[in-house]
């Protein structure tokens, strides 16, 4: 009964999908006010439905109602309510479904935030937002169908991959990752219609920017928190290890991060319009083949599904989405041709530039070495793996690079500028920069590479918190309304970029200054490991509702003194052969003590464990909440609206051509 | 239109799409091994009803067929079927020999008497010889020619198919003696 009915609604979400786009393309190439009508009606019915059919689906994980097909593979009895919920997107199936779910929330919010001023292009967006919803549900409706009937119900289930149940982050970054993923099919449409339009006026660029903008800051969480829950989980201590599925949720983000950029200099001068809509075609792509690559079986990673029918399906949707966005774009590109020109020289304009270049030779870097072993095993016949040390050796300069520029393209004023500004602009934040390098000497930093980053991240602090600072400075001299005010919109973007910098620093210092040792011990022995003492204390056999498992408890010690007892720990799933080791992990602002279980026995009381001493993890963490927020406060409501043509950022450059 | 966009479209994305589609049979948990062509390690193993112990010296002058498996395999117990066959079937000039994997002797003994034992079973206490021939999971097939060198591996379950075919290799390179 509550299959038969999820899959109505899934069909239900196809034919509204299905008859909108087609309504839409229809009354944009017509320009007809009756069909867009009804592209906005059919847009919010695919929403109700696929809404209605995740209900469903949460239902059935609930009560279990095994029936379900779903529900059969990846239900059980035994786990918690949370478990059950997040089961949804535990598997192929549910996370098809799921992702239908969040694009249906996108294609509500984005056709419910359109305006008749927008009739001229939103009609496009609509048939291609509403297109990829139809291939989604299509794939419910086929290859992935979670609404499958099952003939004879089992009495109970598996339960979800053991993985997934062992942490709550799991609950949060599944739903951040879509939110970004996702989100990215809003921005596409939009690029598409101005490819359609032929034009990029600023209405359209700004409600483009803010559509980037909103997947772009879930997806740079969604980045982060399966750094995290890789580093609590999978206890071997670090939280990236450039595996096929984390860089599929990079290689996106670093387009749609030099979208972002880029639309600034759209913005200002008029230029790169084309290459700005590349930039979001080419993250649109990006997702599908992370999708893909996550679904298809092709790769090997912690992150994949099991392989499945449906990875030849979106291979076909990412071939038709490629063919047509290179068609579209050789066809129309012309008409977005540049209308004012980037002035040669050092200026805030050519660094901006300069970064778009290499944002774009990292995720090239990145995707080769994703695709590498593929492509020898394609042609030789050979397995192998491209592992830490391509990626090390490529992507630390580059990312270097990028943080050097993150530093003097903000130092710079826009357009050209005299040598004394210039020398100005560029000399004073040296200040910051000497300081950061000269605090990582002091605490031991030798590291070539660790040092260069402290140096530009101090300076690139330095510049970003010299400009948050202005407007309170401002303030404080009772600035009046008549002055020029430093938008909200280059506050947030400082906001973000100081995040990013405490990234920086934190992966730089992690990955080089920590300390690492596997021991083993017998109960009352002891080591030494930092300025720590650890004592294994024993261990013990705890039962759980839906798991066992055995908890090593290890004192810890600095200078004689008991500081804590952490307990890592081995669980065991009854769906599950081997059992999940579970690190303990406590941290203090500049580093954490981490432990993980090699092995334990609990009747000889005897242990190997694996201990770090992890500088500065948290500061990613930290500096990920940081973007976040800088990313929210750009995302908040205007206060006032702006005329179509103005201009949301409040910047002093009062030149902005109207790029009509 | 702009015919160098789309050049350049055309080059950065074909390549890539083809060679996903070349990739959508690979499967990628096969994991090779660099035992193949190389000579068998050597073996002895308590034969599960008692005996003298059964080596790899032995059972020279005959394809070898090494059947890593245990009870509490579901694979394992599936691919059972096809080997007891084919043993029946190629049993005079093929051995197989069956290595319990992590399990203990009674299990093993109620297996057999409720599916049939076609084939010598081995113990490998302590899971020397899987350490040996670098098992990573059960089920897993080492074909051996009748000079003790390792022909092929198969991870997984076998077809009678798939068996046959391995098997096949095994004694074609028994033909061409030792290169």
């Amino acid at each position: 009964m509550t299959a038969a009915l999820g899959r109505y609604l899934i069909l239900l979400s196809l034919l509204a999908a299905t008859a909108g786009a087609l309504v839409a393309f229809a009354s944009a190439a017509r320009r007809n006010d009756t069909g867009w009508r009804w592209t906005r009606r059919l847009a919010y019915a695919y929403a109700a439905a696929i809404a209605a059919a995740n209900a469903m689906m949460i239902w059935a994980l609930l009560r279990p109602d095994f029936s379900v097909g779903y529900v059969a593979t990846v239900g059980s009895r035994s786990v918690p309510k949370w478990v059950a919920v997040v089961s949804l997107w535990s598997s192929l199936e549910g996370s098809i479904l799921f992702w239908g779910f969040v694009l249906g929330v996108y294609l509500a919010a984005a056709t419910w935030r359109s305006h008749a001023s927008q009739a001229e292009y939103l009609p496009w967006a609509s048939g291609v937002w509403l297109s990829t919803a139809a291939f989604f549900s299509l794939l419910l409706a086929g290859p992935a169908q979670p609404f499958a009937t099952v003939p004879f119900p089992p009495s109970d289930g598996p339960g979800p991959n053991a993985l997934l149940q062992n942490h709550v982050l799991m609950a949060v970054h599944p739903p951040f990752l879509y939110a970004g993923y996702v989100g990215i099919t809003i921005p596409f449409g939009l690029a598409v219609a101005a490819l359609f339009a032929g034009r990029l006026g600023a209405g359209l660029l700004r409600t483009l920017r803010i559509w980037l903008l909103v997947p772009w800051t879930f997806l740079t969480v969604a980045i982060v928190l399966g750094g995290w829950w890789a580093y609590e989980v999978l206890g071997w201590g670090g939280y990236w290890a450039w595996d096929p599925v984390e860089n599929a949720s990079l290689l996106p983000w670093l387009t749609a991060t030099a979208a972002l950029h880029s639309a600034l200099l759209v913005e200002r001068r008029a230029v790169l319009k084309g290459w700005t809509v590349s930039l979001v075609i080419a993250s649109f792509l990006l997702t599908i083949l992370g999708t893909f690559m996550t679904r298809s079986g092709v790769f090997n990673s912690v992150h994949a599904f099991t392989q499945s029918p449906i990875g030849p399906a979106i291979l076909a949707f990412l071939a038709l989405a490629t063919v047509f966005s290179l068609v579209l774009l050789a066809w129309r590109i012309d008409a977005l041709a540049p209308e004012g020109r980037l002035e040669p020289g050092l200026s805030r304009d050519t660094l901006l530039l300069l970064g778009n270049l290499l944002l774009i030779v990292f995720a090239f870097t990145v995707l080769i070495g994703t695709v590498f072993p593929l492509i020898v095993d394609a042609v030789r016949h050979q397995q192998m793996s491209v592992g830490r040390p391509y990626f090390d050796r490529m992507v630390v300069p580059l990312g270097v690079g990028l943080l050097i520029l993150k530093g003097l393209g903000p130092a710079l004023p826009w357009r050209r500028s005299s040598k004394p500004t210039l020398l100005g602009a560029l000399l004073w934040p040296l200040v910051g920069a000497v300081l950061a390098a000269g605090v990582g000497l002091a605490a031991g930093a030798r590291n070539a590479w660790t040092l260069l980053t402290l140096f530009f991240a101090g300076y690139a602090a330095q510049v970003a918190l010299r400009e948050l600072w202005r407007p309170v400075s401002q303030r404080l001299s009772r600035a009046s309304a008549e002055r020029p005010r430093i938008g909200r919109r280059r506050v947030a973007a400082h906001v973000v970029h100081l995040g990013a910098v405490v990234v920086f620093v934190g992966v730089a210092v992690s990955s080089t200054m920590g300390v690492s040792k596997e021991v083993a011990l017998s109960k009352g022995e002891s080591f030494a490991i930092g300025h720590y003492t650890l004592t294994f204390a024993g261990a013990d056999v705890v039962s759980e509702a839906h798991r066992e498992a055995v908890v090593a408890r290890v004192d810890v010690a600095q200078d004689g003194r008991r500081l804590a007892t952490m307990a890592p720990r081995m669980n065991y799933y009854a769906s599950q052969q081997n059992p999940v080791g579970t690190p303990a992990v406590r941290s203090n602002v500049f580093e954490d003590l981490y432990l993980s279980l090699l092995n334990v026995d609990p009747s000889r009381q005897t242990l190997g464990l694996h201990a770090l001493v992890n500088p500065m993890v948290g500061w990613i963490w930290a500096g990920m909440i940081v973007m976040a927020l800088g990313a929210g406060v750009a995302l908040l409501p205007a206060r006032r609206p702006l005329p179509d043509n103005g201009r949301a950022g409040g910047a002093s450059d009062a030149d902005v051509p109207d790029a009509r | 239109m702009n015919r160098k966009v789309f050049v350049i479209g055309l080059i950065v994305a074909l390549p890539l799409v083809a060679l996903l589609f070349a990739s959508l049979s690979r499967d990628p948990t096969r994991i090779e091994s660099p035992l193949i062509g190389r000579p068998a390690p050597a073996f002895r193993l308590a034969p599960l009803d008692g005996g003298a112990p059964l080596t790899l010296d032995s059972l020279r002058g005959r394809v070898i067929v090494l059947n890593f498996w245990a009870t509490w395999c579901v694979p394992c117990v599936e691919e059972h079927a096809a080997l007891a066959q084919a043993a029946q079937q190629f049993g005079r000039e093929t051995a197989f020999l069956g290595v319990v994997y992590e399990d203990s002797a009674p299990e093993v003994r109620t297996f057999l008497g409720r599916s049939g034992a076609a084939y010598p079973m081995v113990m490998d206490e302590g899971g020397r010889t899987a350490i040996a021939y670098g098992v990573y999971g059960v089920p897993e097939t080492f074909f051996i020619s009748a000079d003790g060198v390792i022909v092929d591996k198969h991870v997984g379950p076998l077809t009678p198919e798939r068996l046959s075919q391995l098997i096949a290799r095994a004694k074609a390179r028994a033909g061409g003696g030792r290169s």
